[in-house]
């Protein structure tokens, strides 16, 4: 195998396939990323067994073949060549090392044999839809932050996308909770989505794909079945397993009858939440929120450091319920504002139960929060 | 010479180092205990010793024991669980009768602290007399006893409390210092555990003398980094300045095999214990984590190590042992033996704050 590609072209395929291979594995081919060269053509494929990332470029194929060299050397080599460069890639045969050159540098890597590479057999996959980028982003922002990295709840590990039956007609929702606090975000069901089965897609998987939403690619062609999943973004192609469990009947810990309605600027609030909750060093923080009609008090108090407290009135607040004191951990309150464009409703029931919060702008995105004892 | 700091040699060290700290503490609470074996710590299946009282220690009951192997050895053991708050509010106390001595502290633990009172020894005659009277003062105060050793550095302090233990004092002068660590044998050595005292014999190293007898290079060449330590202790010195604001960034612990091990069954057998005697000395610390790292050192002494953080800290030795489950799932069998295992705990923080954070729960099980 041989051939020439330009410097910034496979440095961008690197950056999107070196982070999939393994660093750290223990078998050791998974550090390596699957490089084959034919008409023009070089096909770029990394995989940890879970996912498997495959990017197409163009490179100039003097001698077509294939090989397999490690991903985050390769990666940092490319990355460190001087912009502009042509990055000349030649591999002799079976146990030839793989040598770059391009200009004056010139390296040789040891390979590993191609045939001892991990194919990921996607299966059949009956479900196909393409969905537009932004919504895909907008489904996951919304979410990740909620999602569980409590292994022993290995189905809370990943964003549960499905197709909801709601009385006003079928929605595609994003779902993901740590047991503490849940994101819940709906778009209109893509054509073709329509009896898609519902999946937990693993939070790798959704950190690897968020990545590619950002490449310009307007559309993205998802096949689906009930172990797979795939994503096509213009020239790379994801292909993930899907988390083999069931997600818990969310909708029972969504509040209805919610009726103690606040509504807060989200600047002042999320700026007030970080402002009393720097007297903690707990990573656990507690706020504790004082409502009253129009009249919103945050506070914090560390045995060791002392406590703050901060109050917003009617500039920022609108409240008139009876007044409810409740307490959250601030990174719950910040993650979830984040999310938030102006305005922040919260929907109290008491300061035990769950706690609904929405954007007033974004009807679409719905949160639960949990409550701490305070 | 003038302006510097004195030499290392006129050095006033004290280490004190509670009694039975938890145990006491607990019977010093509920006269029904006294003179009874107590154990702090909880007697289900997989409870561990936290500390034993000194009439529980006559039946071999340790600290870091497996709570069914304390019972076995003294069935009528009582189990109380540990109070922490109360233990530190006591360690707040003692502390505080330190600080009325010198400002350089270097708290180990909730029971236990180094005193540098090289500045204030001439107010009071001698470091002894300022041992005596933090001795008396927590007697007086906490109603619990303290064992106090009396050194020109670190190394020598610490085991100068545990010659007169339990209450009781013991001084190392400078002109005794190499002449007390001769005589000593190397597992008394604060610093060198079973597997290296097992090498150590296995080079007919026994004693302090015994190790004496070695030059630099060859200590490095069989005991690398910890070589120069090895080499000071044995003549009795040791620089290390009490560091009153030393902040721990991790608690570890881990053992060398006896043999080399191969399969994940043996690893969890290994790990089991490691991680108990770990979650012994957070809770000694009134400290938990959110890093839980495993290492792995092979018998070719290649060392790996895996490291996760958890969305919750730690709140028991079973956590700590699930958390680590992955590794072993992708690092056994091991072709290559495995010749040791460690587990630390890192991203710490005070066990009061973590502990029932009161964070409700959404989906109850």
């Amino acid at each position: 195998m041989k051939f020439k590609a330009d410097r910034a072209t496979l440095l961008r395929a690197l950056a999107h396939i070196q982070s999939v291979a393994e660093k750290r594995n223990t078998i050791p081919i998974l550090a390596n990323v699957l490089l084959s060269a034919e008409d023009g053509l070089l096909r770029l494929t990394a995989t940890d067994m879970e996912i498997a990332v495959v990017e197409n470029i163009a490179a100039e194929t003097a001698r077509p073949g294939a090989t397999t060299a490690p991903a985050a050397v390769l990666y940092d080599i490319v990355r460190k060549l001087p912009d502009g460069s042509v990055v000349e890639l030649d591999h002799a045969g079976t146990d030839a090392p793989l040598t770059l050159r391009a200009g004056k540098y010139a390296t040789s890597l040891n390979v590993l044999p191609v045939d001892d590479f991990p194919s990921m057999v996607a299966g059949d996959l009956p479900f196909a839809f393409t969905i537009a980028a932004s919504v895909l982003r907008g489904l996951i922002d919304r979410t990740r932050f909620a999602i569980s990295t409590e292994e022993t709840r290995y189905y809370l590990n990943g964003i549960y996308l499905h197709v909801a039956d709601l009385e006003t007609g079928p929605m595609l929702r994003a779902v993901a909770t740590d047991g503490h606090r849940l994101a819940r975000v709906e778009a209109d069901v893509p054509v073709g989505a329509e009896g898609m089965p519902g999946v937990i897609i693993p939070r790798k998987t959704i950190h690897e794909l968020r990545k590619l939403l950002d490449e310009g690619s307007t559309d993205i062609e998802v096949n689906v079945s009930d172990t797979r999943i795939q994503f096509r973004c213009g020239p790379i192609l994801l292909t993930s397993k899907l988390i083999d469990g069931t997600f818990p009947e969310y909708e029972r810990v969504i509040p209805k009858g919610n009726d103690r309605i606040l509504r807060v600027g989200k600047r002042d609030f999320a700026d007030a939440v970080g402002r009393v909750a720097a007297i903690s060093q707990e990573r656990s923080r507690p706020v504790k929120l004082s409502v009253m009609p129009n009249l919103l008090t945050l506070s914090a108090v560390s045995p060791d450091q002392g406590m703050a407290k901060e109050e917003l009135d009617e500039n920022s607040v609108a409240y008139d319920a009876a007044p409810i004191e409740i307490g959250f951990q601030a990174r719950y309150l910040n993650d979830i504002t984040d999310q938030i464009e102006t305005e922040v409703e919260f929907a109290f029931a008491d300061n035990a139960a769950p706690t609904l919060v929405r954007d007033t702008n974004t009807p679409s995105a719905l949160y639960v929060l949990m409550p701490m004892r305070v | 010479m003038t302006g510097l700091s004195p030499a290392p040699e006129l050095r006033r060290i004290l280490h004190i180092d509670m009694d039975a700290f938890y145990a006491s503490v607990e019977q010093r609470d509920d006269p029904a205990l006294r003179g009874r074996p107590v154990a702090v710590g909880h007697a289900r299946a997989r409870g561990v010793v936290a500390a034993a009282s000194y009439e529980a220690r006559r039946y071999g009951v340790r600290s870091a024991m497996p709570s069914a192997v304390a019972s076995r050895r003294c069935p009528e053991l009582v189990f109380v669980p540990p109070r922490f708050d109360v233990y530190r509010a006591v360690s707040g106390q003692i502390h505080e009768i330190f600080s009325r001595y010198t400002p350089l502290i270097q708290p180990l633990s909730l029971d236990e602290a180094y005193l540098d009172v090289t500045e204030t020894v001439s107010q009071y005659g001698s470091a002894t007399v300022i041992a005596e009277r933090i001795r008396a003062e927590i007697h007086r105060e906490t109603g619990l006893t303290a064992s106090a050793g009396v050194s020109y550095n670190r190394f020598l302090a610490k085991l100068a409390s545990d010659q007169n233990k339990p209450d009781g004092i013991f001084v190392v002068p400078p002109q005794r210092g190499a002449a007390f660590v001769a005589a000593l044998p190397i597992e008394r050595f604060h610093g060198i555990g079973p597997a290296r005292a097992a090498r150590m014999h296995a080079l007919g190293i026994r004693t302090g003398a015994d190790l004496r007898g070695w030059d630099i290079e060859t200590l490095r060449r069989h005991f690398g980094k910890a070589a120069a330590f090895y080499y000071g202790v044995s003549r009795g010195i040791d620089e290390r300045p009490v560091e009153p604001h030393r902040v721990r960034k991790s608690i570890g612990t881990e053992t060398t095999l006896a043999r080399d091990l191969h399969t994940e069954m043996d690893a969890r057998t290994v790990l089991e214990p490691l991680a108990a005697k770990l979650w012994e000395s957070c809770h000694r610390r009134g400290l938990t984590g959110r890093t839980v790292t495993l290492k792995v050192k092979y018998a070719d002494f290649r060392i790996v190590t895996r490291a996760r953080s958890l969305p919750e800290p730690v709140t028991g030795a079973e956590e700590i042992l699930i958390a680590m489950t992955p590794f072993l799932k992708a690092l056994f069998p091991a072709r290559e033996g495995v010749r040791l295992l460690g587990v630390t705990l890192s991203a710490l923080l005070s066990l009061e704050g973590a502990h029932g954070s009161g964070q409700l729960a959404l989906f109850e099980s």
